[in-house]
């Protein structure tokens, strides 16, 4: 649905971005994630239509942004990190003004802005003006605005800034919603466990380039992490220490605050041998719990934390 | 005792009071690189403009004898300094105004005001700070020009006096300009609403109020009795007539009072407005601290309480408007005339608006004045000026405010194609403008009726306001369009006015006297909106004017004395052209609309 070969765009002699290659599946919710300046936002700028690439291609559909701008504006929803709002105008206004501005028949605007703003939880502010809102309401109008076209791709530059704890579980639940609608969905985040509780491929940038893309598990191979398991156990500790590095399956023991990491031999798993064998030794578990791997440990090893 | 002493000295000490904000503002402008252009500008044309002054006074009109030529030097340096305080005069407002015109509004939108209150920086370094870091600017500006006066002062012997007066006379006006703007820009955060409330405000004080007393109490007291008063508010006619003073001693004796009077009463006038600002920045400040997003009127509250809306903050007042039409054609007739003002407001503004104009024809009236066509020529000469602030600045806003608002790259991302953009942006500055050129209309048609302007002035004024609309709409859509703050668009497009309409006659005057019989200055006078008004009003204005037959017509252009038909063809050929240039512009501002986005 979105694919780019060798993007870059530079603003005089800064490269923004260079060389981007980037695909995303129809249908797939997209998390781009990197440093602040590391070019997230020009990406999703270019995408939008609202910049013009130094070089490379980016295509939404098989529509070149560049070539087919007008097209490609009518399929995608986007919406960037400082949103601004009209002054003067209520929220069904400013609702019904974009979906005017996308084509919407008047017949059926209101019937399309009112299941908006179901959707969205603001029936209630439809009569409010916009430039009154919170922040965090303008935010879930910036939401509301961008589904009212029904587009197929969303592009979501920071969504969940400025929001409170239940308002970014309910982004994150409509992010889910709109996902099984069939929607492809970019989003960039600095909140990265939220990315990972719902995103199917992550995208590392940092200076301007790609330093991975792909799915949970590829980031797991990539960077060569085995499977690990935390241990609590309730008495003789060190023992547990020396029962467990003489397992042949096991290639690391750690013991870490109040709990001990066993790590395996790469495509080893054994939660059970671990348990029977600190049983057989005498030694009660408290609890046997396997380490996953986060994004935010994914993304402070693939990248180096230098800002433009 | 000594505590109120040193609270006092801690008050008026510069550094106290100028504080970090100061510091700040003088940090941010120094990496400006619009000051530095600025000065240049300022400095490029000050010199084409003393240039232009000394070959028209000294070097022209034939060859005259040595002994004559120095006769003539210091003549020459008279019109020199006279000429440049005026420049600066009018240019040191304008930019004062413009410079001031988001002082605080920026600070409210950014929403750091707040911020600042948390710090022991009080309202009233805030305020000061932001003044005195623009007149700074200000007086850097007029400090460039001290050289020069000292040397024309010196070759041309005018009197130190007029300079000093000069110059304080117009630090003063600026100060007082750019006190209002400041305090206007608690109330607008769009420039152009500032700037405009700024001009309507001064032009009540500087011209209303004195036209309106003059002609009052012009039977009742002797005119010596109350022109020095009104010169004494006035600082357009205190600089008018201390130049007066220097070629007709005459003149200088209508001055019962003397000049620093005048600044004094000017910076007691500042001293009101700032007093009144530093009240309310803090009351904005504190609101904005406490969570609050914008101030309620009582009126507004009542209706708010009465819908039974939201919270506080929230607002919400009068019925939602479904989209028809084109949507920006629909968004930009929607929002208020007057940002801020609602429908309501509006319709009250517009209502003082007439009532003043009726209070003039009742003075007129009383004075039996308004059959004259030099009463009409001042009307319509009145309408075109204000006219055209009121086109020049929404104009030059229209995209910039979207730019700053960042609804520009949303409204981008649509599939609006970008001449539906262009035609809603142009029909919002027209709607905006309109109001002034209706009551031009209705003033025009009323006197029509009445009998004091020939009906043929309808004609020949609607194509004088047309290209004007057109053209200046296109030239602020292209600023606009072009750059990315609206101070930045609304100096530019006022700069190409002045260089049109002011800059470019007087350069062709020295060039047509050069060529021997060149009519570049008479074309290019003929082209200017003002000087058009006044030909076609003064033609056909007044009731013995408006009597007579359509040949027996009679305008005065610069120049020449011709016919309604040739009248007719130069207004017509001015019109093909700037309507012409003003679809050029708006075309390349569309260019340009995706070029600068963020």
């Amino acid at each position: 649905m979105i694919q780019t070969k060798r993007l870059t765009k530079y603003y005089g002699n800064l490269a923004a971005v260079i060389d981007l290659d980037l695909t995303i599946e129809e249908g797939d919710i997209f998390g781009f994630i990197g440093p602040n300046g590391a070019g997230k936002t020009t990406t999703m700028r270019i995408l939008a239509t609202l910049l013009e690439p130094t070089r490379g291609t980016a295509l939404i559909n098989g529509l070149s942004v560049t070539k087919q701008g007008k097209k490609v504006r009518r399929l995608v929803g986007y919406m960037p990190d400082f949103m601004g709002v009209y002054d003067d105008l209520k929220v069904f206004e400013y609702l019904e003004f974009f979906a005017a501005a996308f084509g919407i028949e008047r017949r059926r605007r209101k019937s399309i802005v009112e299941g908006v703003l179901e959707l969205t939880d603001l029936k209630s502010k439809q009569n409010v003006d916009v430039d009154s809102l919170s922040r965090g309401m303008q935010q879930r109008l910036g939401v509301a605005r961008v589904l009212v076209h029904d587009p197929k791709v969303l592009i979501l530059d920071e969504p969940a800034s400025g929001l409170d704890p239940r308002a970014r579980i309910e982004i994150r639940e409509l992010l889910r919603e709109l996902k099984k609608m069939g929607k492809t969905i970019m989003i960039s985040s600095h909140i990265l466990s939220e990315l990972e509780e719902i995103c199917d491929r992550v995208g590392i940038i940092e200076h301007g380039r790609m330093v991975f893309s792909g799915s949970m598990e590829e980031i797991i191979s990539r960077l060569g992490i085995q499977n690990k398991v935390r241990v609590k156990v309730l008495n003789n500790r060190q023992k547990a220490v020396e029962l467990l590095s003489a397992l042949p399956q096991v290639r690391q023991v750690q013991t870490l605050d109040d709990y001990i990491a066993v790590a395996f031999h790469e495509g080893q798993t054994g939660d059970g041998i671990i348990a029977r064998t600190l049983v057989n030794g005498g030694i009660d578990i408290i609890s046997i719990q396997p380490e996953k791997l986060k994004l935010d440990d994914a993304f402070l090893q693939l990248t180096k934390g230098i800002v433009h | 005792m000594t505590a109120v002493l040193s609270k006092f000295w801690k008050v008026l000490n510069p550094a106290w009071l100028t504080g970090p904000i100061f510091g700040k503002e003088l940090r941010v402008s120094s990496r400006r690189r619009r000051n530095y252009v600025l000065r240049f500008a300022h400095l490029i044309l000050l010199t084409v403009f003393v240039a232009m002054v000394w070959l028209t006074a000294v070097q022209l009109y034939g060859r005259p004898s040595n002994a004559l030529q120095s006769a003539r030097m210091s003549q020459a340096g008279i019109v020199i300094i006279g000429a440049i305080i005026f420049f600066q005069f009018v240019l040191t407002q304008l930019i004062a105004v413009v410079m001031l015109s988001t002082s605080i509004s920026d600070e409210i939108y950014h929403r750091t005001l707040g911020v600042l209150m948390t710090t022991p920086i009080n309202s009233l370094q805030i305020v000061m700070g932001k003044l005195l870091s623009k007149l700074l600017q200000l007086i850097l500006l007029l400090a460039i020009t001290l050289p020069l006066l000292a040397i024309v002062r010196v070759f041309g012997g005018v009197p130190w006096d007029y300079v000093v007066s000069g110059l304080c006379i117009t630090l003063t006006a600026a100060l007082f300009a750019g006190s209002l703007s400041l305090y206007f820009s608690i109330h607008s955060r769009r420039a152009y609403v500032v700037i405009l409330k700024t001009v309507f405000t001064l032009a009540f004080f500087y011209a209303f109020i004195p036209a309106i007393t003059i002609a009052l109490l012009r039977e009742r007291a002797p005119e010596r009795a109350t022109l020095p008063v009104l010169v004494l508010l006035n600082p357009f006619a205190m600089l008018v007539i201390k130049t007066t003073s220097l070629t007709a001693p005459a003149a200088g004796a209508m001055l019962l009072c003397r000049w620093w009077w005048h600044c004094v009463i000017m910076l007691a006038c500042t001293v009101v407005v700032l007093a009144r600002s530093v009240q309310i920045v803090r009351r904005v400040a504190l609101r904005q601290a406490s969570g609050q997003l914008r101030p309620e009127s009582k009126r507004r509250r009542k209706r708010r309480c009465r819908a039974g809306a939201g919270t506080q903050a929230e607002q919400s007042y009068g019925p939602v408007r479904r989209v028809r039409g084109p949507c920006v054609i629909w968004k930009e007739i929607r929002a208020p005339i007057i940002q801020g003002a609602d429908r309501t407001n509006s319709i009250i503004g517009l209502g003082i608006a007439v009532a003043a104009l009726l209070v003039t024809y009742a003075v007129c009236m009383l004075n039996r004045c308004l059959d004259d066509n030099t009463t009409q020529v001042s009307y319509v000469l009145v309408f075109v000026i204000l006219g055209l602030v009121v086109n020049i600045v929404p104009a030059a806003a229209s995209i910039t405010s979207e730019k700053e608002t960042r609804c520009w790259p949303i409204l981008l991302a649509t599939p609006i194609d970008d001449w539906s953009i262009l035609l809603g942006k142009a029909v919002g500055v027209v709607r905006r403008c309109l109001p002034i050129w209706l009551l031009l209309a209705g003033h025009v048609l009323l006197f029509v009726g009445k009998g004091y302007i020939h009906p043929v002035a309808v004609v020949h004024l609607a194509l004088v306001v047309t290209w004007l609309i057109v053209f200046l709409s296109g030239s602020g859509l292209y600023f606009s369009a072009r750059l990315r703050r609206t101070t930045s668009a609304v100096v530019a497009n006022i700069a190409l006015a002045i260089v049109l309409w002011g800059a470019l006659p007087m350069l062709f005057g020295p060039v047509d006297a050069i060529a021997r019989g060149g009519l570049l200055s008479e074309r290019c006078m003929s082209a200017n909106p003002f000087v058009q008004a006044v030909v076609i009003t003064h033609g056909a204005g007044g009731a013995y004017n408006a009597s007579v037959a359509l040949s027996q017509l009679r305008y005065e252009w610069p120049g020449r004395i011709l016919q309604t038909a040739a009248t007719t063809k130069i207004l017509l050929t001015t019109w093909i052209i700037y309507v012409l240039a003003g679809v050029f512009l708006a075309w390349r501002a569309k260019r340009l609309f995706r070029r600068n986005i963020f």
